[in-house]
């Protein structure tokens, strides 16, 4: 169920449809990952250009991260899929400022469909219950009967809670900016709905910046200390 | 008719909660950051998450709004 969006298939791989949001996120993947590439390909000591631009990025990473999660093995074991959700959930997000994008037919960005921000939240789902078994072993089961056994209940529920909240907060604020230009679009088209899409380009930013953040603090309370 | 309503009421409630809240955190925040500038980056940081916990209350109150939005007649 897509809340009244299109959902079309464009071409079935072998048993699979493929829909226009599938075929989004591949394009936003081959453009990441060719950026990438390139900026990689011919490494030099001194870095110039692309090559420098990608050292930045993760020396700045790195470093945000390890002050966030206090344990710096934890911190670099990591930050390279939290980087990866900030990359992606970015130009997901900014894929929906093509002009008129919420009401052409296949051009709405993959994380207004909750079936993609569901999938990256169960990512973290897993991922954080990696990093505790990894760092504390049997003994991170014992943080869900902490402070004690009559708060198994909370701390299950606590546990789905979590990639719920992050899949409807990213869900919910590309989703309701996507309808409120298709609506102004609609109601007074051009001028009005391109001041709401400058406010969009700081939308997408921050909603990629928390989804990163709060993944990387859910992580670090299952890695750290305490438990 | 009860159904719009209900849609409208669940988003604009669930905004005066969010926005109150949001209010009071931002304004703690700025205050800390005024008083002890070189904290400034520590503060923004639990500020967004602080934010984005609250938001999220205020979305869950927009998607049953969606919700109801699909079942008006």
């Amino acid at each position: 169920m897509t809340f009244g969006m299109w959902d079309g298939v464009l071409f079935n791989l072998g048993p699979i449809p493929v829909d226009h949001l599938i075929f989004t996120e591949w394009v936003l993947i081959a453009l990441i990952g060719i950026v990438a590439i390139s900026a990689t390909k011919n490494m030099q000591m001194v870095p110039r250009g692309l090559q420098n631009a990608f050292e930045a990025i993760i020396i700045f990473t790195y470093e945000f991260f390890t002050q966030l999660m206090d344990e710096e093995h934890v911190a670099k074991k990591w930050a390279p899929l939290l980087t990866s959700f900030f990359l992606f959930i970015l130009c997901s997000n900014y894929s929906g400022l093509i002009p008129g994008a919420a009401h052409i037919e296949g051009f709405q960005p993959p994380t207004s469909n909750w079936n993609v921000t569901m999938t990256l939240a169960v990512i973290t789902f897993f991922s954080i219950h990696i990093a505790g078994f990894s760092e504390h072993g049997a003994h991170y089961l014992h943080h869900f009967v902490s402070p004690s056994w009559a708060m198994l209940p909370l701390n299950l529920v606590e546990e789905v809670a979590h990639p719920l909240s992050l899949t409807v907060r990213l869900f919910g604020n590309i989703f309701g900016e996507e309808m409120v230009i298709a609506f102004l679009m609609f109601m007074a088209p051009f001028l009005i709905p391109s001041a709401i899409m400058g406010l969009s380009v700081l939308l997408g930013a921050i909603q990629a910046v928390v989804f990163t953040i709060l993944s990387s603090s859910y992580i670090a309370a299952a890695a750290g200390a305490g438990h | 008719m009860g159904v719009a309503l209900g849609a409208g009421l669940a988003v604009s409630i669930a905004g005066i909660g969010g926005g109150i809240g949001m209010g009071v955190a931002g304004g703690k925040a700025f205050e800390a950051i005024a008083r002890q500038p070189e904290v400034g980056g520590d503060v923004r940081t639990l500020l967004f998450i602080t934010l984005a916990f609250i938001e999220t209350l205020t979305i869950y109150g927009l998607l049953i709004a969606f919700m109801l939005v699909g079942k008006i007649e």
